[in-house]
C-alpha cells in the first residue's frame, strides 16, 4: 500500500487486491449501519430504504448504536433543539454519506492497484474514511487518545493470545488513520 | 483529537431559556478519531478561516475538549451543525452564555 501523493494534480494511491477488498467490506458495512446495502442493485420500482428516514413529522430519536449515533450525533443537550435538528436534517445525512461511502466503495472494486482521486472529490474521500474510522473506533471502544494509542501498539506487536477480531479491526483502524493521514497532507498543500 | 472525551455532563442546564437577543453558537466538540489535519482543514475550506485561525481552534478543541467555531442565527447554526456532522465532527449548538 502506498499512501496519497499529488501525481499532474490528481491525488493518488496504490492499494493491492487484498488491501482493496477488505477496505471494501468495511466501507459496506458502513454504508449498512446507515441503512443501506451496497453490494446489491435496487431493483427499479423498489422503495429507497432511506426513504424511512427521510424528513417526517415524527420525531427521531437518537440511535441507540453507539456507532451510528457517533455518525448522526446530537445536535444539542436541548432535547426538544435536538429533536427538531434530526427530523430536518436525518435524512439527508444518511443519503449524503451513503452516498460517500458508495463512491470510494466503487472505487476500491475497480480493476488495476491505483486509486485516482479528483481534487474536488477529495472531501468527499475524506469524510467516507472518517466515517468509516468513527465506526471502527467505537466498536473498539477507543474513548481517549490513549485508547488509541493501544490500538495502533497491539496491532504492530500481535501476540497469539490476541483476540483475532479486535486485533483485524485495529489494523485496519490504523491503515484507515494513515490513508486518511496522507490524503490531508495532499490536500492541505493544496488549499 | 486529545485525551480526554467531551463532558456533555457540563454542560447540563446552561440556556435552555429562549432569548431572541442572544446568538447561538456552534461548538465542536473534541474526540480520539478526528485527525488534527483534517479538523484544520473543515475549518479552513467550510468556514473559509485562514490557516492560523483554523489551527487556534483546532488547538482549542484538543486542548480544552471544545471551541465555539461560528455564531449567528439559530437557522445558520443548524446549517452549520449539520455541515460538521456530515465531515464526522461531533457538534452541537446552543444560545450564547454571554
Amino acid at each position: 500500500m502506498k499512501g496519497f501523493a499529488r501525481r499532474r494534480g490528481v491525488y493518488v494511491a496504490t492499494l493491492d487486491r487484498t488491501e482493496r477488498t477488505i477496505l471494501s467490506r468495511v466501507v459496506a458495512d458502513t454504508a449498512l449501519l446507515l441503512g443501506v446495502r451496497l453490494d446489491v442493485e435496487r431493483p427499479e420500482g423498489d422503495a429507497d430504504p432511506l426513504a424511512a428516514h427521510a424528513w417526517s413529522a415524527e420525531g427521531l430519536e437518537e440511535p441507540s448504536d453507539p456507532a451510528l449515533a457517533r455518525l448522526l450525533p446530537s445536535a444539542s443537550e436541548d432535547d426538544g433543539v435536538a429533536a427538531e435538528f434530526r427530523r430536518l436534517t436525518e435524512g439527508d445525512l444518511r443519503a449524503q454519506k451513503v452516498e460517500r461511502l458508495r463512491m470510494v466503495w466503487g472505487a476500491l472494486l475497480a480493476p488495476g492497484e491505483k486509486i485516482e482521486v479528483q481534487p474536488e472529490r477529495a472531501m468527499d474521500w475524506a469524510a467516507a474514511l472518517t466515517d468509516v474510522r468513527l465506526v471502527l473506533a467505537e466498536r473498539l471502544d477507543i474513548q481517549t487518545d490513549e485508547d488509541a494509542e493501544a490500538v495502533y501498539k497491539a496491532a504492530n506487536r500481535r501476540r497469539a493470545e490476541d483476540d483475532d477480531v479486535r486485533a483485524a479491526l485495529g489494523s485496519l483502524y490504523m491503515v484507515l488513520t494513515w490513508l486518511q493521514e496522507s490524503l490531508m497532507s495532499v490536500m492541505l498543500k493544496s488549499l | 483529537m486529545s485525551t480526554a472525551s467531551p463532558d456533555v455532563e457540563q454542560q447540563e442546564e446552561t440556556d435552555v431559556v429562549v432569548d431572541a437577543a442572544r446568538p447561538w453558537v456552534t461548538i465542536v466538540w473534541n474526540d480520539p478519531v478526528n485527525l488534527m489535519s483534517y479538523v484544520s482543514y473543515v475549518f479552513q475550506s467550510y468556514f473559509g478561516y485562514d490557516e492560523r485561525k483554523a489551527n487556534q481552534l483546532m488547538m482549542q478543541v484538543h486542548h480544552e475538549g471544545r471551541s465555539a467555531v461560528s455564531s449567528g442565527s439559530r437557522e445558520k447554526m443548524e446549517i452549520d451543525v449539520q455541515a460538521m456532522h456530515s465531515f464526522g465532527l461531533w457538534a452541537t449548538m446552543q444560545q450564547d452564555d454571554q
